[in-house]
């Protein structure tokens, strides 16, 4: 059985140009990740792996190469086209969060639902399904100033879902966080990968990276190792241990 | 940032209520102060209507009056000599405007005497030192009591009252037209002002449409007997209903002008804030908008998103402005200080100058926020 690719990158250029100074960002990078599979971009800073994660997340264009999302060619889209692919396809966490201040956790999930094509009809249900998944029903009508670290990555988790998008794109989520909650976040995206969905985790900690099945390390722009990780879905001692305190 | 919105909105709909009050109120004024459409009058001196460019201007005289009272067109003339004096009774005394006139003055203005009589030809022909006071200066000296048959003092000169003139009230101007008192033109030629030279002569015609032929007439028969070259400018000048209707339309539109230009400086000022502090507020949002981008807001609906608000603020401030409006032309009303007249159109035109303000300035930063790149918004 071939297994769908749902990312296939190929020959990736990013330039940057700033005052006449040309920076090549990313210097010919081609990926294929399978569908469900779960992979983490690890590297050290400025080795180009956030620059990588907006063109994967269509949040940017690359300056040349090709990029097919779901068999579907991005670099053709316009900007109207990027959005749907956005709101439908790809789901983000971030690492500082980026929920709107000052409304509720409810609404904060309910905000890739406004952009729908078609807002569906049972999107309040859908709402309260998404954050009793992440376990945060007791705190919907709380505001992210309302909420410790973990529960608000677990809102943008929420938020992520919402839209039962085809991947999952994390920039460094456990980034702001102790290692308690870090490793409860960790254990959630462990448990959307078992339910099939394609996990892509940008980071620059092996430990967290240690979570996925395919580590590819990025250096100077260019994929410096892709390895399959031996230790997935292996009891992971400390973190493990933690948890289930 | 809603205050200059509100601001600007505010004064406009007091503009239009004052505007409106004004005109109603001159109207009927204008009918209730003896101007009827046959009538006009003839002040001395070159100038427009009250404001003479001359004080010492002794060309009209008698002569005149008789020259004119001759003319076919002509119904009544009533000379009129006036000065500004001050009268007493025992300890009470009050300035006012002394009039002589001869007794068509009563006929001519249609001004109906409340109490005693109005002089008649006799005292006229006598010189009587007689005096009939208007209900400014009756209130002044004599308070609530019967002032006819009592003696006053005008300047050296003892008159008694003969009659009282009915109340008018103040004008919106300011002018009360109660505050005179009226003497036979002979007594006050002869003994009061002792100059024989008139202020003014009132000229009833016999029809509302023969007025243009007699002024036409009159300007002929002052020009001879003042004896002024074809190349001389005139020496009077006349004041009609019509002319007086112009001025005050004319001081009105200026005054229009100039609110005008406040309200419009105002909303301009308005917008330009909001249009600033829409603009900051892009720069404290950067995050907002990324994120909405992230999760496929299109630019339009960033776009629809600071408009809206935009238009939101500017509304808001309209709304205060027209609560602000009323309050300010109702207080107007109430304490009599201007005349006012609330209409629904200064609303209405809050209503749609405040979303125009927002949306004109709310452009601008909305399309800004909308051509971030969502991957810069996001970092």
């Amino acid at each position: 059985m071939t297994t769908l690719k749902v990312i296939e990158v190929n020959s990736i250029i990013k330039t940057y140009k700033s005052e006449g100074l040309e920076t090549n960002v990313l210097k010919g990078i081609s990926i294929a990740i399978d569908e469900g599979d779960y992979v983490s971009i690890i590297g050290p800073s400025g080795s180009g792996k956030s620059t990588l994660m907006t063109i994967l997340g269509c949040l940017g264009q690359a300056t040349s190469g090709t990029y097919l999302l779901d068999k579907e060619e991005v670099g053709q889209f316009s900007d109207r086209e990027l959005s749907r692919i956005r709101n439908e396809k790809i789901g983000f966490v971030f690492q500082a969060f980026h929920l709107l201040p000052g409304v509720s956790a409810f609404d904060n999930v309910m905000i890739p639902l406004i952009y729908c094509s078609k807002t569906p009809k049972d999107a309040k249900e859908r709402v309260e399904r998404a954050l009793i998944r992440v376990g945060l029903e007791h705190r919907m009508n709380h505001t992210p100033g309302q909420l410790s670290g973990g529960e608000q990555q677990r809102v943008t988790i929420a938020r992520s879902l919402i839209n039962d998008p085809k991947i999952i794109l994390a920039d460094e989520p456990t980034g702001n966080l102790d290692s308690k909650n870090g490793i409860e976040i960790m254990a959630t995206f462990d448990d959307l990968n078992e339910e099939g969905r394609t996990i892509i985790i940008i980071t620059h900690d092996s430990v967290v990276s240690e979570h996925a099945r395919r580590i590819l390390t990025l250096r100077d722009g260019q994929i410096a190792s892709d390895r399959i990780n031996e230790n997935f879905k292996k009891p992971r001692a400390g973190f493990s241990r933690v948890a289930t305190q | 940032m809603t205050l200059g919105i509100m601001i600007g909105i505010a004064s406009l709909t007091v503009i239009v209520a004052i505007g409106e009050g004004t005109k109603s109120k001159v109207l009927s004024r204008i009918a209730s102060l003896g101007f009827g459409p046959e009538s006009f009058s003839v002040y001395s001196g070159a100038g427009r209507l009250f404001f003479g460019r001359n004080r010492n201007v002794t060309s009209m005289t008698l002569q005149d009056a008789d020259d004119i009272r001759a003319m076919p067109e002509v119904a009544i003339v009533v000379p009129r000599q006036r000065k500004r004096m001050r009268i007493i009774n025992k300890k009470e005394f009050t300035s006012t405007r002394v009039y002589g006139v001869s007794p068509e003055w009563q006929p001519a203005r249609q001004w109906k005497v409340v109490d005693g009589t109005f002089f008649n030809d006799m005292d006229m022909e006598r010189k009587r030192k007689v005096i009939v006071l208007g209900a400014t200066p009756a209130y002044n000296l004599f308070g609530e009591k019967d002032p006819i048959g009592k003696k006053i003092r005008v300047g050296h000169v003892f008159f008694e009252v003969i009659g009282l003139l009915k109340k008018k009230g103040l004008t919106e101007s300011g002018y009360d037209p109660d505050n005179r008192a009226l003497i036979p033109l002979t007594t006050s030629m002869s003994r009061l002002f002792r100059q024989a030279h008139l202020h003014s002569m009132k000229v009833v015609s016999i029809h509302p449409e023969m007025v243009q032929k007699t002024m036409e007439g009159v300007t002929q028969i002052l020009r001879r007997n003042h004896g002024l070259s074809s190349l001389a400018d005139d020496d009077f000048r006349f004041v009609t209903p019509e002319g007086i209707m112009q001025w005050v339309t004319e001081s009105e539109q200026a005054l229009n002008r100039m609110l005008f230009l406040v309200s419009t400086v105002s909303l301009l000022v308005g917008g330009v804030v909001i249009m600033n502090i829409l603009l900051v507020s892009i720069r404290e949002r950067i995050r907002e908008i990324g994120v909405r981008r992230c999760f496929g807001a299109r630019r339009s609906d960033i776009t629809q998103q600071f408009l809206f608000e935009s238009i939101l603020v500017s509304l808001l401030g309209g709304l205060m402005g027209a609560i602000l409006g009323w309050t300010l032309s109702t207080a107007l009303r109430h304490f009599e200080f201007l005349p006012v007249k609330i209409t629904l159109d200064p609303f209405l035109l809050a209503f749609i100058f405040s979303m125009i303000v927002g949306l004109i300035f709310g452009i601008y930063p909305a399309r800004k926020a909308a051509l971030l790149s969502p991957d810069e918004t996001i970092r």
